[in-house]
Order: structure tokens, then sequence, then C-alpha cells
């Protein structure tokens, strides 16, 4: 890697040439990482309360495909399009899930013992 | 400054563009321009409908923008792990001996946390790829304080209800 990445897509078939350090390669799995998340916290709620495990559930296949958006450009071609509307969507998600969390902390009924 | 305005932001259909306040032209030398910025226009330039307006500078090397956008993430992730743990708290733990009140303690303050630094972390992510399109120095990030302060709090009021509960 001499040259930095310019315009021009490499015709190569290095794959460090299409995707300079692996930077979407990386950025893809942190988001499938962040998707599993949403997934973990669902999968917790549903055993406390089973619509709002649902709900959460929902919107890790929603963040999963979010991160997919990027995931067919290549940073050589040109493009980080970082969607700010795409980080925005996960910043809003986390605040309304745990404030759902909160709510069901604060009003639900808890599970007596359910970690013994 | 005059380069600002005309100058087109990188190639052409990778319009990217920030999020966050744009910088202002000084117009005086003191620091001004952001607090006479009214709270609900900033509040309005935080959300992404706003990225029609440019920020300047010219699209950073890619590795930079994707680094900074995992770095993100990895801190929704936190925020999302804390989510997990104070509602496990809560929820799934049986409750501390004479100390009914415990788990709330413990568990309502992680919660929290986890909403606060997810809006933190978007916010750091606009300051930070500003700087990165205008080859600026990186922002200071008070996120790991924010972390590290609450975490602390939480770990000394734990160690307080596991003693009342297990004392006496």
């Amino acid at each position: 890697m001499t040259a930095p990445p310019t315009g021009a897509p490499a015709p190569g078939d290095d794959p460090e040439e299409r995707d300079p350090g692996f930077a979407r390669e990386r950025t893809s799995l942190a988001w499938t990482r962040t998707a599993l998340s949403f997934a973990a916290l669902g999968g917790v709620m549903l055993k406390v309360n089973v619509l709002t495990g649902l709900i959460i559930l929902a919107v890790a296949p929603v963040v999963w495909q979010a991160g997919r958006i990027a995931r067919g450009r290549s940073p050589v071609a040109g493009l980080p399009v970082v969607g700010a509307a795409r980080l925005f969507l996960i910043a809003i998600s986390i605040v309304a899930v745990s404030l759902l969390c909160l709510a069901v902390a604060i009003f639900g009924s808890s599970v007596p013992g359910a970690l013994r | 400054m005059g380069e600002r305005p005309t100058e087109p932001c990188g190639r052409a259909g990778e319009s990217f563009h920030l999020a966050l306040p744009a910088r202002r032209l000084p117009k005086a030398k003191g620091r001004t321009g952001n607090g006479s910025m009214s709270w609900s226009k900033r509040m309005a330039e935080l959300l992404p409908g706003s990225i029609t307006r440019d920020s300047g500078g010219t699209e950073p090397d890619p590795r930079f923008t994707f680094a900074n956008e995992r770095t993100f993430l990895a801190w929704s992730r936190t925020a999302l792990a804390l989510v997990v743990a104070g509602l496990g708290i809560v929820q799934l733990l049986p409750p501390f001996p004479r100390v009914p009140a415990g788990r709330h303690l413990l568990g309502i303050p992680l919660i929290v946390l986890g909403a606060v630094l997810a809006v933190a972390a978007y916010v750091e992510w606009g300051r930070s790829q500003r700087a990165l399109r205008r080859g600026e120095p990186l922002p200071h990030s008070i996120l790991p304080w924010i972390l590290a302060a609450t975490v602390t709090a939480i770990a000394v009021i734990a160690a307080a209800v596991v003693l009342v509960s297990a004392l006496r």
C-alpha cells in the first residue's frame, strides 16, 4: 500500500486494495455486533416482559439492515456516505429501549428469583 | 475564510454532511458565537435532517470515517450492555435482605447511564467527524469520564448495599 486511496477503484483483486485496512469489513462486523446486542437485550427482556421483549427484538433486524447499507460500497471507490441518519437511528433506538427498560424496571413486577 | 462557502465538499456524489453545528465565521474575538445560539437551534442541528448543511472541510480518508463510525458503534454496545445489566439487576436478581430498594438503587442509574451514553456518543461522533473533515485535532471526549464516574458511583452504592444486607 504505497498510494493512499484515491478516486478510481483499484482493478486488482488484492483485498487490501479494495478495502484498505479492512475498514469496511470491520465496520460491517461492528454493525453486526451492535444488532446482536439489541437481540441480547431483547432476549433478556423476553424473560421479564414478553411484549416488550418482542418489541426490542424487532429492533435488531432493523439495525442489521442499516449496517448492510454501507456494505456494498468500497471505500476506494469513493465513499463513505456515512449516514448521520443511521447513527442517529441507533442513538434514538437505545434511548427508546432504555426508557422501555426503565418503565419495566420501575413498574413491572419482578421475576422472583429468576437468577438463583 | 472565503474558501469555505465556495469550496465543493468532497468529490461529486459523495456528499457527506454533518449533523452538528457548522463552523460559524468568527464575528468577534470572543466565544460569543456558540453561546448566542438558541437552545432549540442547537438541538435542531443535532438532527440528521440538518445534514444538508455542510460543515466545511473535505472528505477525510475513508479509513478514518469508518473508524469513527466503529467507535460510535462500540459506545452504543457499551450503552446497551449497561441497560441489560440494569434490567437484570432490577428484574432478575433476588431482593437484597434488609435493603428493599437496593436493586432499584443499582439498576436504574445503570439504565439511565445507557441512555445518556448513547446520546453522548452520537454527539461525539459528529464532533470527531467534523474535526476529521477539517484536519483539526480530534476533540476531547468526555465519554470515558462519564462512564468511569458513574460506574464508580454505582460500585460504591453496590458495596454499601451488599454490606448493609450482609451485616447485622
